[in-house]
């Protein structure tokens, strides 16, 4: 026994003597890898945590140099694209939705990943299925995604309100809150999107699990006129018509949003539970960060979801470009991420809402209470949504849908153009 | 009747005066509203008073904009592709300004007129195109992907002046410069160039301005921070510190500050050569 | 001497940096766009010929006639609104004799230096209902609901106006060296007769400064049509399409929407439509001219 343990010591040293060597040697080639990030806060949440395993990564590897160029996401998009036709930096932010990864994959930028690595990274089953195509993988979910509504608890108690646990009472507490001169929800209007979410989210309150059949046949045959996406549409109308949102929502962009929420202007913020760091950003008064805490949309008369049924998404993660002169290095980078007690458990420590891998091994207790609330709502959730209606289809959709969700809120056009502007983007 | 000429004269300038200063402070106010808010703290932005007076002025947000805002860098890049677009826009304009005006061959007015139609060409028109080619020739993310869209735009206004100004030279001086045993190149820089100093001023303004304020091109072609110009610490500072609203103002202000200050030093200058610039144009 | 005036070399190293750019920066990518306007072209991938599919789809396009109206409103509102400003205040600035005159000269001309993107920003900020310049100053006059400067019906003022201030000083500038060209005998002339100051404005400064007039219209069209930066950071196009200007609407189509091949038919109707512009505008001022002459 003793032998034993003596020479498997002697080879352990041996081999580590070996590849020591070839290590220094290998350490002499410098590597750069670029990595283009939709994260520009780098000092906060989720651009914070990217930023921690790269900085620790390099620490660890000598030799390899990571420079970042990060852009917002309308930003980021736009260059994206512009990459695929110059060549892509080597590690890329994705999102597994098909208004962005069907094209993205058609044109052959992102490289194949080996799907049986990561049987031990522990991802949430189902959350690899948006990045894949015909059964090969091509980038690794980021984050959960659930859309909420958070609110400002400590504003409520102070003046009586209470969660809504109806469409019609949001509505209804959203007129108090403005008679008593505070904005009720903020809403990130200008990008489009988030107004696109919230349309989403109330149409899965209707149709409840029919909801991605729904839309996918309405992507599918250029026809959004079923009675259930008029009456999430109108819903979102009678929300704008009803003032639920501030003035001059639909040309405000997600930080004049944010703000107006973080200030203590407005009493909710309709967003992702990315946002959950919020509670740890100190650049936001202790009193108001300290208070905020999340409900999910309520639920609408009639319809078919109840309320632990949530919209909620695999959405933003990785990939590693296709012809990258670095390749090894950035999967290798890529999966030095993906280990559980990185990005998942950083996210965790730093109050970025819920990864796509399994958490609950780093839960201490100690989080604040809208980490725990997010958990919850996960956790106790019946069912989940899946992609947001305007990720559904092509890019084009996507960016009609985008604008044209401004103009159908604000008024300036009807339900039916609406619909059927978005219908013929789909063509 | 001259006693009531001079007090109506008066109440006139009253006038005149009243409405002079409104336009300038409609001008100006804007401005001093960001230089005050951009000294407060982001929760004080939320008053309903036109300024406020910070509880304590907060320096350290130009601090914030300064080093995060990697505004020296940007300065630097902005000055030194400004400038070079300048020269280049100078030197192409006043050889091409010759050929067409003074030198002797057929096809002096075609290519004058095919040079200056680019005036009339929208600059953004050429964006995706170029984007392509540029990526193709594995140009962009250089200082050329800048450089050359630049030069080119800025050269038909360029040529324009420059021809406009040296059809007023007279041709005499050649002469005698031919005289004397000067080449055609010594001609154009040795004795021309000097006579045109004006419009060289006036022709380098409007270049100027015309690129300092460009970011389009700069934000579709470059990626890394490597070339990109001042007007970049604004857009990618308000993503970086979006719950910040002071630091935002405050890299604004620092934004804005250089050419603001270069224009009120050489206010009379610029003035002048925008002035003729655009009596001739 | 004739015989160095037209040494092909020499002319040809004179003229061939110029050229150059002219092909390589202007004439090239306009080749290459209307090459991919044929075209489907994501942007990314292979690409099949359309014929002229793209054209056919814009002229259905209601958000690039919006986006051309945009441009017409614009044109409209500087030269109703920025330009009679520009020449009163410069014809005041005028009658100042000196005094102040530089400095206010200067103040006028200082947003025009200021970058663009720290304009929009500005203003985005001056508009925000919640904590804005503007709904302030109304409050300061007692106005107590909150305006939304930028909601669909009143974006496109709101830009307007913020090119009006930013370009204010250059117009103003313009017209004041018109004025300052004017011969001061002729306004002698004028006190003799008795003109008074309105008449002297009306049958003197206005008529003599046509042609700078006729310039400046020429350029506010042109860059009423050519805007982008300023609305591409203030408004993005919206909300909805309601600020949508031809520039913006290319760049969305072709980098957002994954439209490069439609993007590009724009990029050649966006060309096409300045330069009939610019020949129209030309047309009319050229023959009002000799008409002008012949009284």
């Amino acid at each position: 026994m003793k032998v034993k343990w003596w020479s498997a010591a002697l080879a352990a040293a041996m081999v580590t003597g070996l590849f020591g060597g070839t290590a220094a040697v290998q350490a002499e080639e410098q590597v750069t890898l670029k990595v283009f990030s939709n994260l520009p806060d780098r000092k906060n949440g989720q651009g914070l945590v990217e930023q921690m395993i790269i900085d620790e990564y390099m620490a660890e590897n000598p030799n390899v140099t990571i420079e970042v160029e990060a852009l917002d996401e309308e930003a980021y998009k736009t260059k994206f694209k512009a990459y695929a036709m110059e060549g892509m930096p080597d590690v890329v932010n994705i999102w597994g939705q098909p208004s962005f990864l069907d094209e993205v994959l058609e044109a052959g930028v992102l490289a194949e990943l080996n799907e049986a690595d990561y049987a031990d990274y522990k991802f949430i089953e189902g959350s690899l299925e948006g990045f894949k195509k015909d059964g090969k993988l091509y980038g690794l979910p980021r984050n959960t995604d659930v859309a909420v509504f958070y609110y400002n608890q400590k504003m409520f108690e102070d003046n009586g309100w209470s969660v809504p646990s109806t469409y019609d009472e949001m509505l209804e507490l959203g007129k108090t809150i403005t008679e008593a001169g505070i904005t009720p929800v903020a809403m990130d209007g200008g990008d489009g999107w988030p107004m696109a979410v919230y349309l989403s989210d109330v149409l899965y309150k209707i149709a409840g699990a029919d909801y991605q059949g729904t839309v996918a046949d309405a992507v599918a045959n250029s026809d959004f006129t079923a009675d259930t996406m008029k009456q999430a549409t109108q819903l979102l109308r009678d929300a704008a018509d009803a003032g639920l949102f501030q003035i001059g929502y639909d040309s405000q962009d997600y930080g004049t949003a944010m703000n107006l929420f973080t200030n203590g202007q407005a009493a909710m913020f309709y967003m992702g539970s990315w946002e959950a760091s919020m509670a740890l950003n100190e650049d936001i008064p202790e009193e108001i960060r300290t208070n905020i805490r999340v409900f999910t949309m309520p639920v609408v008369e009639g319809g078919a979801a109840s309320a632990t049924d949530i919209a909620a998404w695999n959405g933003g993660g990785y990939a590693i470009s296709a012809n990258s002169e670095v390749k090894e290095e950035a999967i290798k980078f890529l999966n030095y991420m993906y280990q559980p007690d990185k990005l998942s458990k950083y996210g965790w420590e730093n109050g970025v809402g819920m990864s796509a891998q399994d958490q609950t091994e780093y839960m201490t207790g100690e989080e604040t209470e809208l980490m725990k609330q997010i958990v919850n709502i996960v956790t106790e959730a019946t069912s989940v949504s899946g992609t947001p209606i305007n990720d559904c289809g092509p890019s084009a959709f996507k960016t009609c849908i985008e604008s044209e969700i401004q103009s159908v809120s604000n008024g300036t056009i009807d339900i039916d153009t609406f619909l059927a502007d978005i219908g013929a983007a789909c063509k | 009747m001259e006693k009531t000429g001079k007090k109506k004269m008066s109440a006139g300038k009253v006038i005149l005066w009243g409405i002079l200063i409104f336009v300038a402070v409609v001008q100006i106010f804007p401005l001093v509203w960001l230089l005050d808010f951009s000294l407060a703290s982001s929760n004080e932005m939320f008053t309903n008073g036109l300024l406020i007076i910070p509880e304590k002025i907060q320096w350290g947000n130009y601090v914030k904009a300064f080093v995060d805002g990697n505004f020296l860098h940007y300065l630097k890049n902005s000055l030194l592709i400004n400038g070079l677009a300048v020269v280049l826009v100078l030197l192409v304009s006043i050889m091409a300004a010759f050929a067409c005006l003074r030198m002797q061959w057929k096809l002096n007015g075609f290519v004058k007129t095919l040079l200056l139609m680019g005036m009339m060409i929208p600059i953004h028109a050429t964006l995706l195109p170029n984007y392509k080619i540029y990526s193709t020739l594995h140009m962009t993310d250089t200082i050329w992907a800048l450089l050359i869209p630049y030069v080119a735009f800025s050269l038909p206004q360029g040529l324009f002046l420059m021809t406009s100004f040296m059809s007023a030279v007279p041709a005499e001086l050649e002469e005698a410069a031919v005289m004397d045993g000067c080449g055609i190149y010594r001609i154009i820089f040795q004795i021309i160039t000097p006579i045109l100093k004006p419009s060289i001023a006036t022709v380098s303004i409007m270049t100027f301005l015309n690129n300092w304020n460009e970011f389009m091109m700069a934000s579709t072609y470059l990626s890394s921070p490597k070339w990109k110009t001042l007007p970049f610490s604004v857009l990618e500072f308000t993503g970086q510190y979006s719950s910040n609203y002071a630091v935002q103002f405050a890299v604004m202000a620092l934004t804005a500050a250089p050419a603001v200050i270069i224009y009120v030093i050489l206010n009379k200058h610029i003035t002048k050569g925008v002035a003729m610039g655009a009596v001739k144009g | 001497m004739k015989k160095m005036y037209s040494n092909k070399l020499v002319i040809t190293s004179l003229v061939l940096p110029g050229v150059l750019l002219f092909v390589f920066a202007i004439l090239a990518p306009i080749c290459l766009s209307v090459y991919y306007s044929l075209t489907d072209y994501s942007g990314m991938g292979s690409w099949n010929m359309i014929g002229l599919d793209n054209y056919k789809a814009l002229m259905r396009d209601e958000a690039f006639f919006t986006a051309l109206r945009n441009s017409l409103f614009l044109a409209i509102g500087f030269i109703c609104i920025q330009h009679p400003l520009a020449i009163i205040v410069a014809a005041v600035l005028d009658k100042l004799s000196g005094r102040g005159e530089s400095f206010f000269r200067c103040v006028y001309f200082i947003p025009n230096v200021i970058s663009v993107a720290v304009i929009a920003y500005l203003w985005k900020f001056i508009y925000n209902p919640n904590f804005g310049l503007l709904n302030n100053i109304l409050k300061v006059f007692g106005y107590k609901g909150t305006v939304n400067w930028l909601s669909a019906e009143n974006a496109i003022w709101s830009v307007l106006v913020v090119l009006i201030w930013h370009g204010f000083g250059w117009g103003m500038l313009i017209y004041y060296s018109g004025i300052k060209n004017i011969d001061p005998t002729l306004y002698e002339a004028a006190a003799i007769d008795g003109a008074n100051q309105k008449q002297t404005f009306l049958r003197i400064t206005l008529p003599l400064m046509k042609p700078v007039i006729q310039v400046n219209v020429t350029m506010a069209v042109i860059s009423a049509l050519k805007q982008m930066e300023t609305v591409y950071l203030l408004t993005n196009g919206g909300p909805g399409n309601a600020t949508q200007f031809t520039a913006t609407y290319l760049y969305q189509q072709a980098f957002k929407a994954f439209r490069y091949g439609y993007g590009n038919a724009i990029s050649v109707v966006f060309i096409i439509i300045c330069l009939l512009a610019t020949v129209f505008l030309n047309k009319i001022f050229e023959e009002r001219e000799p008409e002008r002459r012949g009284r």
